[in-house]
């Protein structure tokens, strides 16, 4: 009997597993703004987004890790509960909080981009901690100057006052985020990377 | 309390998804084009009439409730000077009318999340973004809705066997490392095992889904999308 294949494009296998892994970490960075943690050096409290969105960079490399954070943003307009304190809707996504969740595809392939060396995965065991650190150090100013930029448009304030609103309060928790997410790579939990 | 999908029989559960959401994305052009009190006014009206017409209400908006802080924030901060006259009024105002529109634009919003089902958004995506992207952000955005869940207990999980262990009294950055460490580990299992499971089942670009017919009601919805929109883009010409 002959089968008709010709109207099933069938997906490759590595890119059904990068799908996979995208959407997976996509869903993981919603997961992780339900956790917070208390912050030693400010009185507003963590929570672990910006650190999936460096693990996105670095598992995933420049490519699939901003795919990834494009299906955060996109699942997040279409009503998944994955943004800040569990909110969802298109609303986020031109609101006060526009400037930082668009940032976060940017910052994934930028520090992606750095940890890598370009858009093929090496061995994360031969990079250095300056490079883990520069990327992610990098990827922080991505965030934090398009957050502040955004802020400084919807809500029409001033370029300090902006900084005041969006990065004072939260700047101190991104060092302990950037150390935390050098201690996972550097961990041999994780075999799957 | 997160904002979800509610099933139910209103007139923004029967509209097509694509209609609500170019509503939207009027909305938000006129919000951002009229920032006047009579232009926010009329808009609140409009945006209170969609959450009603989706079944919500205050409960709905209540789940945004982690935005209120910088919200209310802003308009103190813009008025704030150093020096006299210390508080400027018609800064603080500009800014008050900038922070009250983005609340109106997030009530909308709640009406699509509460009114519109996984299923008709994912499908809504796929046809309007054509091609691969659209097959990858379709999908994409239908494994995020199923393994949410699954990996929020993952790290709740995580963390309560950390603080059992001991974990509160660790420095800060340990217990991050501990709980993230263990959330990726899961991530990157269950993303393999679906990998797999996707290749076996003959996993393809071009899905069957679910059908889709513009009604009288989209016609009206469609109208008062476009309408928006016009209005936004007749201040910027």
């Amino acid at each position: 009997m002959a089968t008709n294949t010709e109207s099933v494009d069938l997906v490759g296998d590595e890119a059904a597993t990068n799908l996979a892994r995208a959407a997976l970490f996509a869903a993981l960075v919603g997961a992780f703004a339900y956790v917070t943690f208390p912050n030693p050096v400010s009185p507003v409290s963590v929570t672990l987004q910006v650190l999936g969105v460096f693990l996105a960079g670095i598992y995933l490399g420049p490519v699939w890790g901003g795919a990834s954070l494009v299906l955060y943003l996109a699942a997040g307009a279409l009503g998944a509960p994955v943004f800040q304190g569990g909110s969802a809707g298109v609303g986020q996504l031109v609101g006060q909080s526009a400037g930082y969740l668009w940032s976060y595809p940017l910052a994934a392939a930028a520090v992606g981009a750095v940890v890598h060396r370009g858009a093929t995965l090496r061995d994360l065991d031969s990079v250095g901690v300056p490079t883990l650190v520069g990327a992610m150090i990098l990827g922080t100013a991505i965030i934090y100057a398009l957050g502040v930029a955004g802020l400084a448009l919807v809500l029409s304030l001033g370029p300090v006052e902006a900084v005041t609103v969006g990065a004072v309060a939260f700047l101190p928790a991104e060092a302990l985020k950037i150390a935390a997410a050098v201690g996972i790579v550097r961990s041999d939990a994780i075999a799957a990377a | 309390m997160t904002l979800s999908y509610v099933p139910g029989d209103s007139l923004a559960h029967r509209l097509d998804p694509r209609s609500k959401l170019l509503a939207q994305a009027g909305f938000a052009a006129a919000a951002y084009a009229y920032t006047t009190p009579r232009g926010l006014a009329a808009l609140t009206l409009l945006a209170v009439g969609c959450l009603r017409l989706a079944g919500g209400g205050a409960r709905d908006v209540w789940t945004y409730r982690f935005a209120f802080p910088v919200l209310a924030l802003a308009p103190l901060v813009a008025g704030a000077t150093l020096g006299a006259p210390w508080f400027r009024p018609e800064r603080a105002a500009t800014t008050g009318l900038a922070s009250y529109r983005v609340l109106l634009i997030l009530v909308v919003a709640a009406g699509y999340v509460r009114s519109t089902p996984v299923r008709e958004s994912r499908a809504a995506l796929q046809r309007t973004v054509p091609g691969k992207p659209g097959q990858f952000l379709g999908v994409g955005v239908a494994l995020v809705f199923r393994f949410l869940p699954l990996l929020k207990r993952d790290l709740l999980t995580a963390r309560e066997a950390v603080r059992a262990r001991g974990g509160d009294a660790l420095p800060t950055r340990e217990r991050i490392r501990l709980v993230a460490v263990a959330g990726v580990d899961r991530a990157f299992g269950r993303a393999d095992r679906l990998g797999t499971a996707l290749n076996a089942r003959c996993f393809a670009w071009n899905p069957t889904l679910p059908r889709f017919a513009f009604g009288r009601a989209d016609a009206a919805a469609l109208a008062v999308g476009v309408g928006l929109l016009a209005a936004a883009l007749v201040t910027v010409v």
